[in-house]
């Protein structure tokens, strides 16, 4: 919302309180001043200039050399601009000057002729044609012989107006106007609000007879019209302009003006219609019929239907309601009778519309936050006192109110005093909460000790219950109460025993296990592109193709919640790379959404995983599978490896890790090459996965430890060839099953391939370790354990001991 | 005798002193204490010394034995140290040169702060909660006061999935997920992302945020501001200054945002707080009564204040992070800063 500062002072008396110092109190009392602008701030050191003389430049045949008088001195000027006559008055602007287009002002040499300043065109101060006549030329802005040389510009053209612009938040649509706001400050300062006029002069005659009005939908509580006759459209008086320029409001013509000056002022839209074009003489309001189309001011035509209100006549729609008006009965230079609309619609019915066609106007905006039914009262008649001002019409006797509620009364609310200071945790005196509440307008007296009657101004329908009192008088009695306030923290509060979600606590050891190895933890969004699954070569008949659409994404590379991490990962990674940046290991804590059934019905599952991804030279299989194994090694999950089906994964250089109960809680492996190809990444990428919410289900890890044996461990190495499908696993537990009791580790220390031990051959070395608990074992036993295990491969996999 | 001993005695300490190595050592202890040594000779001829006067030689001879085999061996440590530091002087490194080994990585600054602020808020009594971000207008919006059409469905653009379902538009979803849930008295804080649909230089559709929520007999305004103040103290050091503004929150009322000293110039005035040497922390207020009732709460009996964090721009300004897109950019160069 803008407003400007002398406007606000025509409702409460600025004397004395400087522009700054009203934008720093409305922002400390609730209204937040995002900006203030000062309208002449590229206006200083610009006069109004007398143009005396011109005479060549005797060196250059496009330059002129002026006299000017600006008043307080004579100034030489020189400029090549064709527009300018002796007895002209000019804007002048001279040293010191710092124009609106970036242009500074000192005095200048031109080929031997001192030049003094500058004369402005309109654009060079600001102002187009629409502002002030002459401003829009291709050359100097001529002023009317009126100016006097030497007044500055800025108060020449009523450019001395300070602007605010008010972050107006939603539960205040009263203060979407000058009046609401003037109201604001003068609760603030103390100051009286002076009453604005509305009487006005009428000419006779009867509106009824002129035009009738028919509100056929419950989507408008209020109509009021008002019927002008012999109307004059003029341009509008320059104060009546600067008003509207300053709030960044075109004008027009009188007429129009007037609509839009009652906007920001009484902040009720208004609307002028041509008589001639409403057939019937008549005014319907009701909602648009299926195949009604309107050509509105804005150029378009819109194709209506039941859910749009339009004003038509007894043919036609005419206007969509509270939005735009249609060109068939546009304010034309030819008019000359007029209807004033002045009325409430729903607020749900404009916001309906407005999102319909994407169209916000200044007057739907100002629907949607609710214009309240009281509005239309004053705001048609301070209208009416316009058009008497402005000379622009006659306004026939009667008003036209159509109004389908209850007006003019506010609910008394019963508050209590203590219940408002308990809310505030603050004493505040009974005197000086009278004082602010009535300050408010909010008509306040005690009843017996405690209870306060309350009677709000009829604009404040936010106002209904103590919590709402209490923000009121906290506003306006001032925040800084709180700074110096002695008491405890938990005074009040009942001791609970603070927790954290356990999820969150597994997820912070993972990340710290992660760190430790290197990782960096990256932030990726978790919409994305709808593409993600096509590039992951996620199957059609997948689940996670089960995609959430956004149904209004801000782009499409933001337009499906993700059902896959690895997208993320490997973007990341891809944006690295192009920077040049290297030895890249990432992760990630996040969630993917998989729907039960599309469209979706009921909230989707949210699963909380952990992604993790390595881009480095070097790096394998191995030690991404170490990384896992850190990770897993705290919790409680036992699991066992098994080759995994993960379409963008590697199918032999991928596991899925898999749970006792079958359950899949992870996968990790090499990328897929198709998949880098997609991606636009030329190195391998190692990538993993866990199921946090799995994880995190799983009891806490219990540490229970046994005895230390007293006899010593022996240490037997084999070596045996077998065939390259028999796994490593495979062997382990047949080693580890042939040794029975005595049975105390193996770990693989070798593999060897070569041409002597035949192609598909492989020799797997190992060292096993043996132990009892009961006694120190002989050289004998061993060997007869390792004999047998020896067997035990042979027999098994028809693998050969192989001497090393 | 007695001189003899006295002799041997003197020549061999001499010797000792003035050896150089190990090796000639060792032929000291031969040339006297070997089975052929000079004080072993000596004492071989033992025998031959008067029954009288043995017990005193004996005893003489024994006192030079251990005085050559005291010297001997603390020679011995002496050389063997010398060894160690000449052996270690060869080892030496160029302590400069690089470390081997695993680097550590880093978290991510969003967590670092919510870790923090979440061991703040676990220390005074809250429980962590988490939830949907898939969410149903009902407990996004109409729960909290704001029906359908309601005009503050303007401070937050939605992305919509449904008619009825949205991606959540703030954390305030839990408040009321808590209130259904928990037994009064109780705080909650929850953590989570939030989506709006909008994006400019300084707005990312997707950001974070930290509801805080207290539902207690007799809680109001002056309680939220000493816990706010409390947590600004914990995060940011006791000198902390804070500044209240009126605002307003269809779910609470009153409804404040709190200004803190900025962190990125320490009050002094800069680019992101505009000059004024305060930069936005919180958004606060005092629980509507209305929203209370709507999740099944007695607010004649029970009030309640919620507080929220901006954790993007908390986080910014926590590590002078330069721009707010570095956050969601994930550039190693800009990681690597926060090992």
């Amino acid at each position: 919302m803008k407003v400007t500062y002398n406007w606000l002072n025509d409702f409460v008396d600025l004397k004395g309180i400087s522009p700054e110092e009203v934008a720093k109190k409305l922002t400390v009392c609730g209204l937040e001043v995002e900006d203030v602008i000062y309208m002449n701030k590229h206006l200083h050191d610009v006069y109004v200039g007398h143009i005396d003389k011109i005479e060549k430049h005797p060196e250059a045949d496009r330059l002129f050399i002026c006299q000017v008088d600006v008043g307080f001195k004579k100034v030489q000027i020189i400029t090549s601009a064709t527009n300018v006559f002796e007895g002209a008055n000019v804007p002048v602007s001279l040293d010191g000057a710092d124009l609106a287009n970036g242009v500074k002002i000192k005095p200048t040499n031109f080929r031997g002729v001192q030049s003094d300043g500058m004369f402005c065109s309109g654009e060079e101060l600001g102002i187009d044609e629409n502002y002030f006549e002459g401003a829009g030329v291709n050359g100097i802005l001529i002023l009317p012989s009126s100016f006097k040389a030497g007044e500055k510009i800025e108060d020449a053209l009523l450019l001395n107006d300070v602007v605010y612009d008010i972050n107006v938040t939603p539960n205040r649509p009263d203060c979407n106007s000058v009046v609401g706001i003037a109201h604001e400050i003068c609760a603030i300062f103390g100051l009286p609000f002076k009453d604005f006029d509305v009487s006005y002069k009428t000419v006779g005659g009867n509106v009824n007879n002129f035009v009738s009005v028919d509100v056929q939908t419950k989507n408008c509580p209020r109509y009021m019209a008002a019927y002008i006759k012999n109307i004059k459209l003029e341009r509008s008086p320059l104060w009546l302009r600067s008003r509207l320029f300053g709030v960044d409001i075109k004008t027009i013509n009188t007429m129009v003006d007037i609509t839009n000056y009652i906007l920001i002022e009484q902040g009720q839209p208004m609307h002028a219609f041509d008589y001639r074009y409403l057939d019937g003489k008549k005014i319907v309001v009701r909602q648009a019929r299926k195949g009604e189309k309107l050509s509105v001011l804005n150029g378009n035509t819109y194709e209506l239907d039941e859910d749009v209100m339009v004003i038509a006549d007894e043919n036609k729609p005419v206007v969509i309601a509270g939005t735009i008006g249609g060109v068939n009965s546009a304010i034309a230079d030819d008019t000359t009778e007029t209807v004033f609309e002045c009325a409430v619609f729903d607020l749900k019915s404009v916001r309906l519309t407005a999102k319909k066609f994407g169209l916000r106007t200044d007057s739907s905006a100002r629907y949607e936050k609710g214009v309240n039914i009281n509005s239309p009262t004053l705001a048609l008649r301070r209208a009416l006192h316009l058009v008497n001002q402005l000379h622009c019409g006659e306004i026939v006797d009667g008003i036209i109110d159509k109004c389908s509620k209850r007006l003019g009364e506010s609910e008394i609310l019963n508050i209590s005093y203590s219940k408002v200071c308990k809310i505030l945790g603050v004493d505040i005196p009974k005197e000086k909460m009278l004082q602010i509440l009535n300050g408010l307008g909010i008509v306040t007296s005690f009843k017996g000790e405690d209870i306060l009657v309350c009677k709000p101004p009829i604009l404040r329908e936010d106002i209904k219950n103590a919590n709402d009192i209490a923000e009121e008088v906290i506003r306006i009695y001032g925040y800084d109460v709180y700074n110096d306030m002695k008491g405890g923290l938990f005074e009040n509060c009942t001791t609970t025993i603070g927790q954290f979600e356990p999820r969150l606590v597994m997820e912070n050891n993972f990340k710290n296990v992660l760190v430790d190895a290197g990782f960096y933890e990256t932030l990726n969004y978790s919409l994305y592109t709808a593409s993600a699954c096509d590039k992951l070569l996620i199957p059609e008949n997948d689940e996670r193709r089960k995609v959430i659409k956004i149904a209004n994404p801000i782009s499409e590379d933001m337009s499906t919640v993700r059902t896959v991490m690895a997208h993320a990962l490997l973007l990341d990674i891809a944006y690295n790379l192009s920077v040049g940046n290297k030895d890249l290991r990432f992760f990630e804590t996040g969630r993917v959404y998989l729907p039960k059934e599309l469209p979706l019905k009921e909230l989707p599952v949210e699963n909380n995983r952990l992604s993790f991804a390595v881009c480095e030279q070097g790096y394998d299989f191995f030690q991404l599978k170490s990384v896992v194994e850190n990770l897993l090694i705290g919790t409680s999950l036992s699991y066992s490896l098994k080759r995994s089906t993960q379409p963008y994964l590697h199918s032999g250089v991928s596991a899925d890790i898999v749970a006792e109960d079958g359950k899949i809680v992870g996968h990790f492996g090499k990328i897929h090459k198709t998949v880098l190809k997609n991606y636009g990444i030329s190195q391998d990428v190692y990538y993993g996965e866990l199921d946090s919410d799995y994880l995190a289900s799983l009891p806490e890890k219990v540490y229970a430890t046994k005895e230390i044996s007293k006899f010593p461990a022996v240490e037997r190495d084999i070596a045996v060839v077998v065939d390259e499908k028999i796994d490593n696993e495979t062997l382990m537990s047949a080693i580890k099953s042939a040794c029975g009791k005595i049975f105390y580790d193996v770990q693989l220390f070798d593999v060897y391939r070569s041409e002597f031990l035949g192609a598909d051959k492989k020799s797997m070395a190992y060292k096993i370790v043996f132990m009892s608990e009961e006694k120190t074992l002989t050289g004998d036993e061993i060997t007869a354990q390792v004999n047998k295990v020896v067997r035990t491969l042979e027999y098994k996999f028809g693998a050969k001991l192989r001497e090393i | 005798m007695k001189k003899k001993l006295e002799q041997i005695k003197e020549n061999a300490l001499k010797e000792i002193n003035a050896l150089g190595g190990l090796k000639e050592l060792d032929e000291v202890r031969v040339k006297y204490l070997g089975k052929t040594g000079e004080l072993t000779t000596i004492l071989r001829g033992m025998k031959d010394v008067p029954a009288e006067d043995r017990r005193e030689i004996g005893s003489l001879a024994n006192t030079v034995r251990e005085s050559i085999e005291t010297a001997l061996s603390n020679k011995w440590a002496d050389l063997e140290n010398a060894q160690l530091l000449a052996d270690m002087e060869k080892e030496k490194v160029d302590i400069t040169l690089p470390s081997t080994g695993t680097k550590k990585g880093s978290l991510h600054p969003l967590t670092r702060f919510n870790n923090k602020f979440m061991e703040i808020c676990v220390e005074m009594g809250f429980t962590v909660i988490q939830g949907p971000e898939v969410e149903t207008d009902y407990y996004n919006f109409e729960a909290l006061n704001v029906p359908k059409n309601h005009p503050a469905r303007d401070m937050q653009d939605s992305f919509y999935i449904t008619d009825n379902i949205l991606m959540r538009t703030q954390t305030s979803n839990m408040q009321i997920r808590a209130m259904e849930k928990m037994k009064p008295p109780f705080k909650v804080v929850c953590p989570g992302r939030v989506y709006r649909n909008d994006s400019d230089s300084s707005h990312s559709p997707i950001f974070n945020q930290f509801e805080a929520l207290v539902i207690d007999e007799n809680i109001g305004l002056k309680d939220l501001m000493f816990m706010i103040k409390e947590i600004l103290k914990k995060l940011y050091g006791e000198d902390i200054k804070i500044r209240v503004r009126p605002s307003y929150f269809p779910f609470t009322e009153p409804s404040i945002e709190i200004d803190a000293t900025c962190q990125m110039c320490q009050g002094k005035g800069c680019n992101l707080c505009k000059g004024t040497g305060f930069s936005e922390f919180f958004a606060a207020g005092v629980v509507n009564p209305k929203v209370l009732e709507m999740s099944g709460i007695d607010s004649k009996k029970y009030s309640g204040f919620a507080f929220g964090p901006g954790i993007d721009r908390s986080v910014m300004v926590t590590n002078k992070i330069p721009n707010i897109k570095y956050l969601f950019r994930n550039d190693m160069r800009f990681l690597k800063q926060m090992r």
